[in-house]
């Protein structure tokens, strides 16, 4: 008896276990801590667009021709087909992914309003654009990836056409990628490991005010990094060939590449700080730097008339103004490490340089 | 030295009253804090401003000697011509003699107050001469015609806007119009009011004005934003924004004291860039929510 009990309990839990997934594909409706699921048929290329008020935002990409979008927050999750000819035989190009979170039922938010967390299943072909405000967003296995969030971290990786990031306060990390890289954080670092060029043209421009700069094993032909008060440190071999424009205003600069690497050094730093290299340099010219403006001459002062009869007899006190500039001189290097195959252009303000072997 | 300078010790240092080591000391201090840079400046500007407003009094030559002569002189006679009247009237005056009795001290502290007193008069003076100007100026001005009266509006205009130039003697400044009889066209009264002292505008490098302007437009754009900037975005735009102007200021620094090199000027621009690039991403967020499409 037992035994039948035990069979017929195993059936009923097999039977529910199977359906659940079936039901979740059709699409669910967000009941409280039970996930909302949907999914649809795009294009392999297909532009997915996703946006919340705040919520962690996490994207893979798969080899399925559908997107899969669920999530534990949401009362429902709508498409919206925003391709330019909206043939309904066509798979969709162009998708949004609305998101309507269980607090905002009603009335309902507006667009990118919700506050809810969103897992997301995307063609491995597909060009994705995320959009949060305080979470963090993961993006990867997709051929482009743009994410944007204000305070949140941005992680990214295995993008394998383009890549463009910002975050106000968050850091970024973008791995094993290729193709075009824009990166940007004002408050927050940025780091770019193992990333390469898809084409020649795909450049690789990151940017931040106080957040440092972390460039590895970047070997796209063009790369420029820039920088107010933080650090920047790039490390690896360099693109045969490559321009680098790192500039910052108040953090050192660091390089470390092989031994064997051949680059052409244009340096614009301050007198004040240092050009430190482990390479043999060649210097090709260190032009003397402008002479710094004089200040203007003053006027010869007034000759007071000395006091007749008695009194002490005071000398005048000519007073100069002084001047409240200090001088900023700058230094300029070129120099040469073997035959000079990349371009490094370094303009740091008020920063150290160097240059290491690895 | 890294704590901020107070006031009176910047004083002294535009006074040139400080020792040369002192002077280097804060002239170094004021290279690399921008807080004391800022107040210099200002202190700076104020000093100028009030040399300018001065300067007829700075000028004129104070006849401290000659006129304390006179003074003891007259004093000198009143004392004598007093004990003359004492001696004949007697009585009341007697009762005044203590007070007038001038022992040395006395005398040379009534002289101190005549002297005071003669140079706060030359002040006045200079003062009402300086203030009744614009005044007489208006009382001769005749009734324009009316494109002479634009002509005359857009002169006042300019030459408010210039407040840091004198007003020009042949500029016509109107308090009143009277209404013109000859062409029946009423006149717009003009009110004048004298162009106030006002610190001399920071002089701008070349290239600066186009970034000031771009600022300005981002600026308003974000402030003119109804949603309140939330906390944590308040945050760290404020800090990095400090930190873009703390390199704008010292970029700007150094591009002022060498305009013959541009690779410096591109330092300031750079920074310049920084904090347009900085305000475009703050009004993108705050805008933020679309899709972008």
């Amino acid at each position: 008896m037992k035994k039948k009990w035990f069979a017929a309990c195993a059936v009923v839990a097999l039977i529910v276990s199977l359906t659940g997934p079936t039901l979740a594909h059709e699409n669910t409706e967000g009941k409280p801590g039970e996930k909302t699921e949907r999914s649809l048929a795009v294009d392999p290329q297909a532009t997915v667009t996703l946006c919340v008020a705040s919520g962690t935002l996490t994207v893979r990409g798969w080899d399925k021709s559908e997107i899969r979008v669920r999530s534990l927050d949401a009362a429902q999750i709508d498409f919206r087909r925003i391709d330019k000819t909206k043939d309904p035989a066509k798979p969709a190009a162009r998708v949004d992914v609305m998101v309507l979170d269980k607090r905002s039922a009603t009335p309902p938010r507006l667009d990118c309003q919700a506050l809810a967390s969103v897992e997301m299943e995307v063609p491995a072909g597909a060009t994705v654009q995320v959009q949060t405000r305080d979470g963090d967003i993961t993006i990867s296995g997709v051929a482009g990836a743009y994410a944007g969030s204000q305070n949140g971290d941005i992680f990214i990786e295995r993008a394998t056409k383009l890549v463009e990031a910002g975050s106000v306060g968050g850091s970024i990390i973008l791995k094993d990628s290729s193709g075009r890289v824009n990166l940007s954080s004002a408050g927050g670092g940025v780091e770019a490991i193992n990333v390469r060029p898809g084409g020649p043209e795909d450049t690789f421009e990151v940017g931040t005010v106080t957040g440092d700069i972390q460039l590895e094993r970047v070997s796209n032909p063009k790369v420029t990094a820039k920088t107010v008060n933080g650090a920047l440190m790039m490390s690896g071999p360099l693109a045969k060939s490559g321009s680098y424009g790192l500039t910052n205003m108040t953090g050192n600069i660091i390089l470390a590449m092989p031994a064997d690497s051949s680059f052409q050094l244009n340096a614009k730093v301050s007198e004040k700080h240092d050009i430190i290299s482990e390479f043999p340099l060649k210097y090709l010219s260190e032009p003397a730097p402008p002479a710094p403006a004089k200040t203007k001459p003053q006027p010869p002062a007034p000759k007071t008339p000395a006091p007749k009869g008695g009194g002490p007899v005071v000398a005048p006190i000519v007073v100069e103004k002084p001047a409240m500039t200090m001088p900023y001189i700058l230094r300029r290097v070129t120099a040469v490490c073997g035959s000079g195959d990349a371009i490094i252009s370094i303009a740091s303000f008020g920063g150290a340089v160097r240059l290491k072997k690895i | 030295m890294t704590r901020c300078l107070d006031e009176g010790k910047l004083q002294s240092y535009f006074d040139g009253e400080l020792p040369i080591d002192m002077m280097e000391s804060v002239t170094s201090h004021l290279a690399s804090c921008v807080t004391c840079a800022a107040a210099a400046r200002e202190l700076e500007e104020e000093s100028a401003l009030l040399t300018t407003a001065f300067a007829g009094e700075f000028e004129a030559s104070v006849p401290t000697e000659r006129l304390r002569q006179r003074i003891d002189e007259a004093v000198l006679g009143d004392r004598v011509a007093f004990a003359q009247s004492s001696q004949k009237s007697g009585g009341l005056a007697a009762f005044f003699s203590g007070l007038l009795n001038f022992g040395t001290q006395r005398a040379l502290g009534y002289a101190s107050l005549a002297i005071v007193l003669a140079i706060a008069g030359i002040f006045a003076i200079v003062k009402m001469r300086t203030t009744s100007e614009p005044a007489n100026t208006a009382v001769n001005t005749t009734v324009p015609a009316p494109a002479a009266s634009n002509q005359t509006n857009n002169t006042v205009a300019q030459a408010t806007e210039k407040t840091s130039q004198p007003v020009p003697e042949t500029v016509k400044l109107p308090t009143t119009l009277r209404p013109s009889h000859n062409n029946g066209v009423r006149a717009v009264p003009v009110k004048y009011t004298p162009a106030a002292p006002k610190p001399t505008p920071i002089k701008l490098l070349p290239g600066e004005r186009s970034y000031l302007q771009t600022i300005a437009k981002l600026d308003s754009t974000i402030k003119s934003n109804k949603n309140s900037m939330r906390p944590a975005l308040q945050v760290e735009y404020e800090r990095n924004l400090a930190v873009v102007d703390r390199t704008i200021a010292a970029t700007r620094s150094a591009a002022k004291s060498n305009p013959n090199d541009p690779d410096a000027a591109d330092f300031m621009f750079a920074a310049y860039q920084s904090k347009v690039d900085l305000l475009n991403t703050i009004a993108d967020a705050r805008v933020g929510g679309g899709r972008g499409h």
